[in-house]
């Protein structure tokens, strides 16, 4: 597989606030390469010095065997950017806008049409831009950064304000994309949505990338345990009864009811079954949690990931 | 070829002042109304006027002409540039690859266009209605005319540059623009003013351009030229302001 961009030691900072600390990966060709972090982690400086808006103070960049910050020309007529806040002239139309910004391209095959058509944008057409709802201008905006039929996607937080309608909508527009074999490069700060959609993840936290891997090597290199959590009802049971369960760890007794940690999950909702069919109680609200991207991040920073 | 997309970024910008009315109102209908309803009170050569054969519309003509270079960069550009800045347009045309010299030569060119359209309905109505005339060369209206665009241009990008918001863009702007209109000698003479009001409403740089606009149009011999130097001057401060002080974002 070729490397499409490859970063080395990237630093930057504002003033007294390192942003982007030290920071090598790369993304390889056709993959999608999703970053997480909450706000402030760094994500947006990180992704723009990729595209050449922000210089770094030190390190090395190279995206698509150019320098953003020497190449910058050349690298920008080969990739598409969605913008973390993004918006273009508020009265231009939509079609108005495509056929602006392909011709700043030098290569800008996709005619206005066939890109309307790939994101159902075909009845907003003669919209205006400042009309269109949230997940409409997304949608727009992917359409702008599409234009040139670009090597590599970089996509900022694409569903950070959406409705959880308009962001399924998004998700099912980077496959569609995805199939088309380009490289995408997003941020986002929706474990869900990383989990979803890249084939790596990489988790940021002031500006350090902790961890960079596939979203199921990354949970099981925790090496943490499911959880299967129920009440009891009508009856007294003491805790010890199921730390006997096998693959049982560690029993918790919280106001949500009994958590017990479990190695195999399936052996111990067997067994629990099995015990309170014998004992004569009732179970209620059962139900198992596994490990997320969420539990990585919590165990690797140890806060929760807020929104 | 450096200047790809110039042509369309300018057109689909000018398309765009078209679609604000506060543009059209004061760079295009409030100078033709100014011009018509006024011209409307004495359609006939004034009697006794010093400008023989003129009318009171061809009177006005000049000083509309001023008016439309001044709204539409007074009010457009500035309002444009903070707009763009902070909704980010200007950030998203950055990471396309436009050069930033033909966003800027586009984004004037855009102006010049509507500016011209501005012009031309002043002409034409003043033509079918007022029969207005020019009695002065036509290339030296023309130059007087590109002059003032681009100094005002020059000015109104400076005000958009050092502005922060387009709220305060549109205050700052009303700061400049309605005085200047009274101080300029375009409703009624410098000479009315108290003496000690005088040498600035002649510092301003409205004033050379309606004494000249209106010197070419009623056919009288240019005087105190030194005066352009008011308007350069304005010219190359506008534009350091402007180079010193423009930001993306």
């Amino acid at each position: 597989m070729k490397t499409a961009v490859e970063c080395k030691h990237l630093t930057k900072s504002y003033g007294a606030l390192i942003a982007v600390n030290d920071v090598s990966f790369s993304v390889e060709e056709k993959e999608i390469l999703g970053l997480v972090g909450p706000n402030g982690a760094g994500k947006t400086t990180l992704i723009e010095m990729i595209e050449g808006l922000r210089t770094p103070d030190s390190g090395l960049i190279k995206a698509l065997g150019l320098d953003p910050t020497k190449q910058g020309d050349e690298l920008k007529e080969k990739i598409g950017v969605l913008l973390q806040t993004t918006s273009i002239q508020p009265d231009i139309k939509v079609k108005e806008a495509l056929r602006l910004f392909a011709s700043f391209y030098q290569h800008a095959p996709s005619n206005t049409e066939e890109l309307l058509h790939t994101l159902s944008l075909e009845d907003k057409a003669d919209s205006r831009f400042k009309k269109l709802s949230g997940g409409l201008k997304q949608r727009v905006a992917i359409a702008l950064a599409l234009v040139n039929d670009p090597e590599i996607l970089f996509l900022d937080e694409m569903t950070t304000g959406l409705d959880p309608q308009a962001r399924r909508n998004m998700w099912d527009l980077v496959e569609t994309i995805r199939k088309q074999g380009k490289t995408i490069f997003l941020t986002t700060h929706y474990m869900e949505e990383a989990e979803k959609l890249c084939d790596r993840v990489g988790i940021i936290d002031y500006g350090k990338i902790i961890a960079l891997d596939t979203p199921r090597n990354l949970v099981a290199n925790l090496g943490a345990e499911s959880k299967v959590v129920f009440n009891v009802e009508d009856k007294e049971i003491d805790a010890e009864k199921f730390e006997a369960i096998k693959a049982v760890s560690r029993v918790e007794k919280g106001e949500d009811g009994f958590i017990l940690y479990t190695r195999d999950e399936n052996v111990t909702l067997q067994e629990l079954v099995r015990l309170a069919d014998k004992q004569k109680f009732r179970l209620s609200n059962l139900r198992t949690e596994s490990p997320s991207l969420d539990d990585v991040f919590l165990t690797l920073t140890g806060r929760e990931m807020r929104e | 070829m450096k200047l790809r997309g110039l042509w369309q970024l300018a057109w689909s910008e000018f398309k765009l002042n078209l679609r604000n009315p506060a543009m059209v109102f004061w760079s295009i209908a409030f100078p033709a109304l100014w011009m018509s309803l006024f011209g409307a009170i004495a359609s006939e050569p004034i009697p006794g006027f010093e400008y023989e054969g003129l009318n009171l519309a061809n009177f006005l003509l000049p000083g509309g002409i001023g008016l439309v270079i001044v709204a539409s960069a007074f009010i457009g550009t500035p309002i444009n540039l903070t707009t763009y800045r902070e909704a980010g347009v200007l950030k998203r045309l950055r990471v396309t690859p436009l050069r930033t010299s033909t966003l800027a030569f586009g984004f004037t060119l855009s102006q010049f266009i509507f500016m011209v359209l501005g012009i031309l309905v002043l002409f034409i109505i003043g033509k079918i209605f007022f029969n207005v005339q020019v009695l002065g060369s036509w290339a030296a209206l023309i130059g007087m005319i590109v002059f003032g665009m681009i100094t005002f241009l020059a000015l109104g990008s400076a005000i958009g540059s050092v502005v922060g918001s387009w709220r305060t863009a549109a205050v700052v702007t009303q700061i400049f623009f309605i005085p200047m209109l009274f101080l300029s000698d375009l409703f009624m003479p410098i000479s009315m003013f108290p003496d000690w009001l005088q040498p600035i409403c002649k510092a301003l740089p409205l004033t050379p351009l309606n004494i000249f606009l209106r010197d070419i149009v009623y056919g009288v011999p240019l005087e105190g030229l030194w005066q352009l130097g008011i308007m350069a001057g304005w010219l190359v401060l506008g534009s350091i302001v402007t180079l010193r002080f423009f930001r993306w974002e």
